[in-house]
């Protein structure tokens, strides 16, 4: 009986204090920066996080490193800082999480990148730090200024923009053709829209002729899941979504009850494929690529997922010169005659964690990373667009042929707000827009029902204007 | 030196029973009985994405009360409940007399009952892409696949009858549990009872319903009650198949919970949510014991 108490025991101790090693040999790990007077580095480890394919948004940051380390020599530091990277895959929402748990448990990474939209709820919860000091940086000093609206939350700058990226409407050049217009006519469609001639009711108009005349199975194609992009339309039917002033989210009746329409239309007039809110990404990039389709609101982007992986039926993986004589890139066209035409962009950014020790050091690599030539990398390879205008001086960026033709949406851009509950909202217009579109709803009732949801899901954080 | 002797006197009595015991009732209570503390804590706070927890009051439940969709989420936790514990018990008691009564070949009855436990051990996620294979909407999936063979179109199946893809889905795959508490109930009837009513020229049908029933009452009562809990709490294979949609087609109070907390980040409302399945459970078991009689089954069996 004894020898069991005394067995359980010993199990416990030696279990314990095998855990309370461990916590040490952290400790150990993440301890000071002191310089030591040794001739051997003391070694700094930065951890990066980002989520998707673009590896270079955290790659960049070990290149920076590299060049913050020639600095801090010849400077006389005897630091060396290594980065260390992660990559996240899965949902934006569980990338959250997971942030969100690891700064719990006292384990977030330094820097970790995401879209901008994160920053409000992530400010808001004391999980990352204010980075006002960059604005006075020289390394973003020539960042385009509307980017930095993009991550600024109740004041402060939050966070360090990484890249940017066009939302264009693709057109199917073979489709045009087959409509009968000339090589001169469809090259001049973006020009068209930029000047508020080509209307959305022309787009829509147009969709019909090719579904009518044949020449199309569908006329257009938006994302099966819920983001950004149908925001874009919001904006162009003159919606504000958001009231820095109060820091509340906005209803906008009017406008919502047009881009609900839009979608509604679009469904009835069976322009887009049946259940679209339901199909997989693939089926809808094989739809579009496939030049099965007119109109496709997407992403320049888009282009490294039809570069990266088989849609086409014949060819396989297509190159992007294939991509460019196939397809045309235009703005949202405006929604009324002589309006201006939208897009949005989406910007990374780059956050730190409010936990890091190496503030100091973080900074310094942030700003190392705005170097145009990482950025070009980091563009060209992912089909971004850059921050700043070092980098769209850039000549390998410059030389791009798909990434030059978008270059110019920056200047009709919009962001999505940085609000806490932004999430909330953006998943509750989805649904009202998927109520429409399957026919499960009149837009009329699916108005409805979006605003109960809304007053219910985020309360005093709303505000409705009629 | 009392003292001491008293000691000795508590360690040898509570010490075995305590090192036996000790680490389960260590396991309920971290994982069982914490989480609906913790639930129970957190339902009446508005903790949200920053994770710091205030006091509210009841206006979880009342946000509850005023969501548009609650009683559409209501619905389809009833219905999904409902149909899939139908399937769940009547398929494993099913599957049960074919493979104890029906197959009289052990080695035979063994087989089939492997083949039907092969999707419990298998990943969900694995079960469920197949599944999402065979609805799958364009051409290439099993069924359009079998209904161009009938020159019909492809169908949308997923999209069209989202919940009852997810009771197939999950009714099937939850008939297994039935089927295995079933069989070893059927086998522990004595044989000589089966000879009995066939010297007597009982049919079948008959000894099924006067001999393998009663003698199978506790095991079905048990099932029951295990299958309502935990369907009403389980939301996996739901979240996988459809995401709860189109829309709240499928969305059950469960996944509802789930949604709330970790996709929305209202982990206080979450929890309220997650509260009320607690209530409806212990409500559930309530009504078995007393109602049921259920505390009368768990005694020596009768057969014997």
């Amino acid at each position: 009986m004894k020898k069991t108490m005394t067995g359980v025991l010993a199990t416990v101790l030696v279990c314990s204090s095998v855990l309370a090693g461990c916590g040490k040999a952290e400790e150990k790990k993440t301890a000071g920066t002191g310089v030591s007077a040794t001739s051997t580095p003391e070694v700094v480890t930065l951890t990066a996080q980002t989520a998707g394919i673009e590896k270079t948004r955290v790659d960049n940051l070990v290149q920076a490193s590299l060049k913050l380390n020639e600095e801090l020599k010849s400077q006389g530091k005897n630091i060396e800082v290594k980065v260390e990277t992660k990559s996240f895959d899965g949902s934006w929402p569980d990338y959250v999480k997971q942030f969100m748990l690891a700064s719990q448990s006292n384990k977030a990474p330094d820097i970790y990148a995401i879209g901008h939209e994160y920053v409000g709820m992530l400010a808001d919860g004391n999980y990352i730090m204010p980075l006002d000091s960059l604005k006075q940086s020289k390394a973003y000093s020539d960042l385009f200024p509307v980017l930095w609206e993009s991550v600024t939350y109740k004041g402060k700058i939050w966070a360090a923009p990484q890249d940017t990226e066009a939302r264009p409407v693709f057109y199917n050049k073979g489709i045009l053709k087959k409509l009968g217009w000339s090589d001169q006519q469809i090259n001049d469609l973006p020009e068209k829209v930029k000047k508020g001639e080509f209307t959305l009711d022309d787009m829509t108009q147009l969709a019909q002729e090719a579904k009518t005349k044949g020449a199309a199975e569908f006329g257009i194609v938006h994302r099966p899941v819920d983001g950004p992009d149908f925001q874009a339309l919001a904006y162009n039917f003159g919606a504000k979504l958001y009231d820095p002033a109060d820091n509340k989210l906005v209803l906008d009746k009017k406008a919502v009850a047009k881009q609900i329409q839009y979608y509604y239309d679009l469904a009835q007039k069976k322009l887009i494929p049946d259940s679209l809110t339901t199909m997989e990404w693939k089926n809808v990039h094989q739809t579009v690529v496939n030049e099965k389709n007119l109109f496709y609101f997407g992403g320049v982007w888009n282009v490294n997922n039809w570069v990266s992986d088989a849609f086409h039926d014949q060819l396989g993986k297509v190159d992007v010169k294939w991509v460019n004589e196939h397809m045309g890139m235009m703005l949202i066209p405006a929604a009324e005659k002589g309006g201006k035409p939208v897009t949005l962009s989406h910007p990374f950014v780059y956050t730190v964690s409010a936990q890091t020790k190496q503030s100091e050091l973080v900074t310094r690599l942030l700003e190392l990373v705005a170097d145009p030539k990482l950025q070009t990398e980091h563009n060209v390879k992912t089909y971004h667009l850059p921050i700043t205008k070092g980098g769209a001086d850039d000549a390998t960026f410059k030389a791009d042929i798909t990434l030059g033709k978008v270059a110019y949406m920056s200047e009709y851009t919009t962001f999505l707000p940085n609000h806490e509950g932004f999430s909330k909202y953006s998943s509750a217009v989805f649904k009202a827009i998927q109520a429409v579109e399957l026919g499960k709803q009149t837009p009329d009732a699916a108005m409805k029902d979006l605003e109960a949801q809304l007053k219910n899901d985020l309360g005093d954080q709303l505000k409705i204007v009629q | 030196m009392e003292k001491s002797n008293r000691m000795t006197m508590i360690l040898r009595r509570w010490g075995l029973p305590s090192v036996m015991l000790g680490p389960f009732v260590l396991l309920i209570s971290i994982f069982f009985f914490l989480p609906v503390v913790l639930i129970t804590i957190l339902a009446f706070t508005n903790m949200d994405s920053a994770m710091r927890w205030n006091y509210n009051g009841l206006s979880n439940f009342k946000k509850m009360l005023s969501d548009p969709h609650i009683f559409e989420i209501i619905n389809n936790t009833v219905i999904y409940v409902f149909f899939t514990l139908l399937i769940n018990v009547f398929l494993g008691l099913a599957l049960a007399l074919l493979t104890t009564y029906f197959i009289k070949k052990e080695t035979v009855g063994l087989a089939v009952r492997t083949i039907w436990m092969l999707p419990r051990i298998s990943p969900p996620v694995v079960y469920v892409l197949i599944w999402l294979w065979f609805f799958d909407p364009s051409e290439y999936g099993v069924l359009n696949s079998l209904r161009s063979l009938f020159d019909l179109p492809p169908g949308k199946f997923l999209a069209e009858n989202p919940m009852t893809a997810v009771i197939l889905a999950n009714g099937l795959i939850g008939a297994s549990y039935g089927m295995i508490i079933f069989s070893s109930a059927i086998k522990s009837i004595p044989g000589d009872l089966f000879m009995a009513a066939r010297v007597d020229g009982a049919s079948h049908r008959s000894i099924i319903a006067d001999l393998i029933i009663p003698a199978v009452r506790w095991p079905l009562m048990f099932v029951t009650l295990w299958q309502i809990m935990s369907l009403l709490t389980s939301y996996e294979y739901i979240l996988l198949l459809t995401k709860g949609g189109p829309l709240f087609e499928t969305e059950v109070l469960a996944l509802y919970s789930y949604h709330t907390a970790f996709q929305n980040f209202e982990y206080g409302y979450g929890s309220a949510v997650a509260l009320v399945l607690v209530l409806v459970a212990l409500l559930f078991s309530f009504i078995f014991w007393k109602v049921f009689g259920m505390s009368k089954m768990i005694k020596a069996s009768r057969i014997e």
